[in-house]
């Protein structure tokens, strides 16, 4: 039986679809049977950042609607076995589907797949009810950001509202020099006021940019600081320990120099 | 009251026997008792099929028996199914001008031509039954000769669609980027397969 988890922010474009896109491949690639789902109907994105855009035929909708069958929606990964995407439909709206029918097709897609993730959209409305309808667990995804830290903290509230009573909380987009100045939240500030597990930070990394429009999620490239990242907080919703990454020995060369240099 | 599961429908053919939707020991049942009552009326006539319900081969095998063997009523021998009709005007036929572009999350559905004067951008969609012709560029879906039409085209002045189908062939773009030439395209359907050519070739 699989797990579900609801991958949501309240907030847009803080990186709900990266990392579902990263935690998807990362759990794939240590060879755990995963679907992705994307819930953001009418504002489809995850197929795109996963490049598999070009080999959608039918879409989650259709599947609800029994338009066709649930094996036919399902989209093979063109990298890694045992990775399936399941798309939004482009050209309806979130009302397209009903809580219920979310709930019942994560029922079904439990019995073939080891996890399941939703990408929620943004926002508390529909979307965000039919994202969470039938999920076991939650990932909050926030940035350094007051504002994010806010809609999170809201998002918090309703999942607990909704019996999802334990949801993890995945930083992205840190900058350790901009955190070591004090120009940005930092991670223990954060954990303060959400009062709720970390499960993992991710830095913010060039890499994300390049991967994203490449279409081929940046956990897959390890020697990236983000890649390493994804791939920890895939171990860790795996069930196993893994220490934060010290950001600090990962600076490059050049800083190490200027430190040696200047002291600094 | 129930609804009734087996309904006589006459035409100019013969009877119809409509079958709803429900249990087939009951529908099985029901037709017997009903036929049985009329059996002086239906006596010497034609059945000519059974429609509604899916029924599946057995369960359609067993009726006609019933039909036949106990009271000895005549079933046409089902013409041959007429072949799918679908949209042919893509020499000359209804057309839909579409004077915009389409942006994300739009599509289009005309059965018959289109034409786009302007862009069909990624994630929208055109579906035609004949002909789609983009004066722009076409990078999102494009679907003609949705309703089987084999000889349907798509032009595009620059053709980089998500998905190309036609009739019932999909071919999509492929995974590595590819450089697209800078003169208007067209695709069709040879042999099997969907393919792209200029469509003016000696200039």
């Amino acid at each position: 039986m699989g797990k579900v988890i609801v991958i949501t922010s309240g907030k847009g474009g803080v990186g709900k679809t990266t990392t579902t896109a990263n935690i998807g491949t990362g759990l794939a690639m240590l060879g755990k049977k995963v679907v992705v789902v994307d819930a953001d109907i009418g504002l489809r994105n995850l197929d795109v950042v996963m490049g598999l855009e070009n080999r959608i035929v039918y879409d989650v909708v259709d599947v609800v609607e029994k338009v066709c069958r649930l094996k036919q929606g399902l989209i093979r990964d063109k990298r890694y076995e045992g990775l399936y995407l399941l798309p939004a439909a482009q050209t309806k709206d979130k009302s397209a589907i009903k809580p219920e029918q979310m709930l019942e097709l994560c029922n079904e897609l439990k019995e073939e797949f080891d996890y399941i993730l939703i990408d929620s959209p943004a926002g508390i409305e529909l979307g965000f009810q039919n994202a969470v309808a039938g999920a076991d667990e939650s990932i909050v995804v926030t940035t350094p950001e007051i504002s994010a830290v806010r809609d999170a903290d809201r998002v918090i509230g309703l999942l607990e509202a909704k019996g999802l009573n334990s949801p993890k909380l995945l930083i992205n987009r840190i900058r350790p020099d901009m955190v070591k100045k004090g120009d940005m939240m930092n991670i223990e500030d954060m954990i303060d006021i959400l009062a709720i597990d970390l499960l993992g930070v991710v830095p913010d990394d060039e890499a994300i940019v390049v991967s994203t429009n490449r279409g081929e999620p940046v956990v897959s490239d390890q020697s990236t600081l983000a890649g390493k990242a994804y791939n920890n907080i895939s171990r860790r919703i795996m069930g196993e320990e893994v220490e934060l990454l010290n950001f600090d020995h990962e600076e490059g060369k050049f800083t190490r120099i200027m430190k040696i240099l200047f002291g600094k | 009251m129930t609804q009734d599961l087996v309904v006589f429908k006459g035409t100019k053919d013969g009877v119809y026997i409509y079958i709803r939707d429900g249990n087939f020991e009951s529908i099985k049942k029901e037709l017997d008792i009903k036929l049985k009552k009329s059996s002086s009326f239906f006596k010497g006539g034609k059945i000519v099929d059974f429609k509604g319900k899916s029924l599946s081969n057995d369960e359609l095998k067993e009726l006609e028996g019933i039909v036949r063997d106990k009271y000895n009523l005549k079933i046409i021998e089902k013409k041959e199914l007429k072949v799918k009709s679908f949209f042919k005007g893509i020499e000359e036929g209804m057309t839909k001008f579409i004077k915009t572009t389409l942006r994300s999350g739009q599509k289009i559905e005309y059965n018959g031509n289109v034409v786009i004067f302007g862009d069909v951008n990624p994630g929208s969609m055109v579906v035609a039954g004949g002909n789609i012709v983009v004066l722009g560029n076409l990078r999102g879906v494009a679907h003609a000769g949705y309703d089987g039409n084999k000889e349907a085209i798509v032009a595009a002045f620059a053709l980089q669609p998500t998905q190309l189908r036609i009739a019932n062939l999909i071919s999509r773009r492929p995974d590595e980027d590819i450089e697209y030439p800078k003169w208007p395209e067209i695709a069709k359907i040879e042999g099997n397969e969907v393919i792209i050519e200029r469509y003016l070739p000696k200039k």
